[in-house]
């Protein structure tokens, strides 16, 4: 379903990946593993197509989304959600605005039926009309990740989401994100640096070690 | 102080003169007026904020010059801009000769209708957002356009929907420096013929001798801009988006044919806003030069650079300890009235801030005789005190605007961790809240020399004898309709305020 093969990646002299190789199924959920600047966070930018790579290539679903290191779709034409560390919500928008902003073309009947069913899905109902700021960090963690399921991904990508959590939060928040994707099917790439966090969320964990891919 | 002098002047007799202005102009004023400020408004406005977002967010041929070049239409005064275009565009310009001559086109009017000179003021004015809009993009998350981005929103959607609403505060704050500029400005309108408040002040202390007419018309002017200011704030609302990081990576690439599209629409702004008339300007002073230049030049540019450089530090001190964050500052209404108050000496004519503040003095000095004192006229008019206390009034929302925008940027919670830490006020204001505010400061000090440069009518009637500053000199020639030479001064501004701008980028670029 997902294949991202030889994936090299340099900043300057500098090389952190090596022909790093990844394969997933659908409904997999991945976790991605490494200390900090072991250019984990760039596989995952190069996959959503923010950033770019020496080499490398990108296929999801039988589709060339990068190739030989070159985008050859855009990051807004690649149905891949992400998920960011600092949630990325827009502060001028409330919950429902938020999680709407990729599903735009569909009625507001269609609209409000997705919110709804999102918001039941990530145990939030009733704060479609909050702002961000009016929101905890968990809850703002969730609204992020149901903004991201709305479009409906092929992939869902998590870039260190649970770090700016307390400890007590984040264990209980990991299961429930894990439940929801499960529920949703979505195949998903988390990126951490916690051990523990990593295995009670994926059902597959591979490291990033000397520059490659080493999968348990 | 001048507020409350021109506002007085509802208590004064006049009656006859004011009813005969209210039934026979007032309409016509209000019309014209609020008709050049939509227009510069919402030119200025879509300008601005789409140059300031190329230059952030795309990266396309020649950004990288054309972001600093599109601050450089700053350094040219209104007036000369305008004489400029006038001189092109005019009947007698190489443009309608050229049309006529070559094309056997008739020619047209420049000054008729409003489309030239909103055009002039959009040219001059625009910086003003582009400025403020360019600081706020560059402060906005890189992962809130990359959010965007992956929920498949288009380039376009991503700036209306995400960066441009973000962007609102900024873009309100240079709209609302601009719209008052352009009520204030006395020369661009004058030469194009066009009726606002301004003239109608002018005309009323000139041509009729009723500086409680003027005075009545001003106060007027300072009402609209009191609407300015409370839309501006309405604008705002109580949004606040913090955010420090400031990013450097463009988040959308433009190649090829769109690439280059894309600089010829930026390059162009540049070419009619600055590279033209400094050009126009270049060619007249070479041909004049010699006849122009003598000793009395050296008066005339120490004059003016002592005036610019102790009016922006002396405006900056005042504006920085209004816009310092405070609780107690937060807590009372009263207080941010009397901010409101002071920052609104903007919208005042220069003429008039000068009407205002001669007539207080007078009055303070009869109150002072009065009391047995001496007259203090001679203390106070044509002193160097009074005219800079003019251009502390009258540039004070310059620099509290912008003072105040990167107050706005400091979370409460660095106060709180540093009273923590035991520091006490000063040592906050002086550690903390100053290194924070420092780009928006300079911006301000930056904003403030240009404007104090440039300023004309204050300073003609306020200066001491012998105090002639560049300004003046431009004035005085191109009110004899003497284009050419006045181009030998006006080239000497532009270099000059071209320094400040080059100044300012350098610091700015090493902090956003």
């Amino acid at each position: 379903m997902l294949s991202v093969s030889n994936l090299s990646i340099s900043f300057e002299e500098n090389q952190v990946l090596n022909g790093f190789n990844l394969e997933l199924e659908s409904g997999d959920i991945f976790a991605l593993l490494g200390d900090s600047g072991s250019g984990k966070s760039c596989a995952l930018r190069f996959i959503a197509g923010l950033d770019n790579a020496q080499d490398g290539s990108v296929n999801l679903d039988g589709m060339d989304l990068s190739n030989r290191g070159e985008h050859q779709v855009e990051p807004e034409a690649r149905k891949i959600g992400m998920v960011f560390q600092d949630y990325a919500l827009f502060p001028h928008m409330t919950v429902f605005q938020n999680i709407c902003f990729g599903i735009n073309k569909l009625s507001k009947e269609q609209k409000t039926e997705k919110v709804n069913e999102l918001l039941q899905l990530i145990y939030l109902e009733g704060i479609e009309k909050k702002y961000p700021h009016q929101l905890s960090g968990g809850e703002q963690q969730r609204v992020s990740l149901a903004r991201s399921l709305a479009t409906s991904p092929k992939l869902l990508l998590l870039d260190e989401p649970f770090s700016s959590l307390d400890k007590s939060h984040r264990n209980q928040l990991v299961k429930e994100v894990r439940s929801i994707l499960k529920k949703a099917r979505m195949t998903s790439i988390l990126v951490t640096h916690d051990e523990a966090e990593a295995k009670s969320f994926a059902d597959m964990v591979g490291k990033i070690d000397k520059k490659q891919l080493h999968i348990n | 102080m001048p507020i409350f002098v021109v506002a007085s002047a509802w208590l004064l007799p006049g009656g006859e003169l004011w009813t005969h202005f209210a039934q026979t102009l007032l309409s016509d004023l209000v019309l014209s007026t609020t008709i050049l400020l939509i227009g510069v408004g919402l030119g200025v406005s879509v300008l601005g904020t789409i140059l300031a977002y190329l230059v952030v967010m795309v990266e396309f041929p020649g950004r990288r010059w054309l972001e600093w070049a599109l601050f450089l239409p700053f350094a040219i005064p209104a007036y000369v801009l305008a004489f400029v275009y006038l001189g092109v565009f005019d009947y007698s310009g190489y443009v309608q000769v050229w049309m006529r001559e070559i094309l056997g086109l008739p020619g047209f009017d420049i000054r008729a209708g409003y489309w030239a000179i909103t055009l002039t003021f959009i040219l001059v004015f625009y910086p003003y957002v582009y400025m403020m809009a360019r600081a706020s993009f560059k402060r906005q998350k890189i992962h809130m356009i990359e959010a965007g981005k992956m929920l498949g929103a288009s380039p376009i959607r991503v700036f209306w929907k995400i960066s441009v609403p973000l962007a609102r505060p900024a873009i309100a704050a240079g709209l609302l420096v601009t719209l008052m500029e352009t009520l204030a400005d006395f020369g661009v309108v004058s030469l194009f013929n066009y009726s606002t408040f301004t003239t109608a002040i002018y005309s009323a202390w000139g041509d009729f001798r009723s500086i409680e007419v003027a005075a009545q018309l001003a106060s007027l002017l300072v009402l609209v801009a009191f609407f300015l200011i409370y839309f501006e704030r309405r604008a705002r609302g109580k949004a606040k988006y913090y955010s420090t990081d400031i990013s450097h990576i463009r988040p959308y690439v433009a190649s090829g044919w769109i690439g280059w599209l894309l600089f010829l629409f930026v390059f162009s702004v540049f070419m009619l806003s600055f590279a033209m008339p400094i050009l126009q300007i270049i060619i007249w002073s070479i041909e004049v030069f010699a006849k122009e230049w003598s000793g009395k030049y050296i008066g005339f540019i120490s004059s003016t650079a002592i005036l610019t450089l102790s009016a922006a530090a002396l405006t900056v001190t005042v504006a920085t300890i209004l816009a310092l964050p405070s609780s107690c500052k937060n807590n009372s209404r009263v207080l941010q009235m009397l901010i409101h108050f002071s920052t609104l000496g903007y919208a005042l004519p220069g003429s008039v801030m000068a009407v205002g503040l001669m007539y207080g003095v007078q009055n303070i000095s009869l109150i002072n005789e009065y009391f047995g004192g001496s007259s203090l006229n001679h203390l106070l008019f044509g002193s160097i005190a009074l005219l800079l206390f003019a251009y502390v009034s009258r540039f004070m929302a310059i620099a509290y605007n912008s003072a105040n925008a990167s107050a706005e940027q400091i979370k409460p919670v660095y106060e709180q961790s540093a009273r923590l830490l035991g520091a006490s006020r000063f040592r906050l204001v002086w550690k903390v809240y100053l290194p924070m505010m420092t780009p928006g400061i300079m911006a301000g000090a930056l904003l403030v020399a240009v404007d104090v440069m440039k300023e004309l009518p204050a300073t003609y009637l306020l200066r001491p004898f012998g105090w002639d500053t560049l300004a003046i000199r431009v004035y005085e020639l191109s009110a004899e309709g003497l284009f050419e030479r006045a181009a030998v001064p006006a080239l000497m501004m532009v270099v000059f305020g071209a320094v400040l701008m080059l100044a300012f980028n350098k610091l700015d670029s090493s902090r956003l």
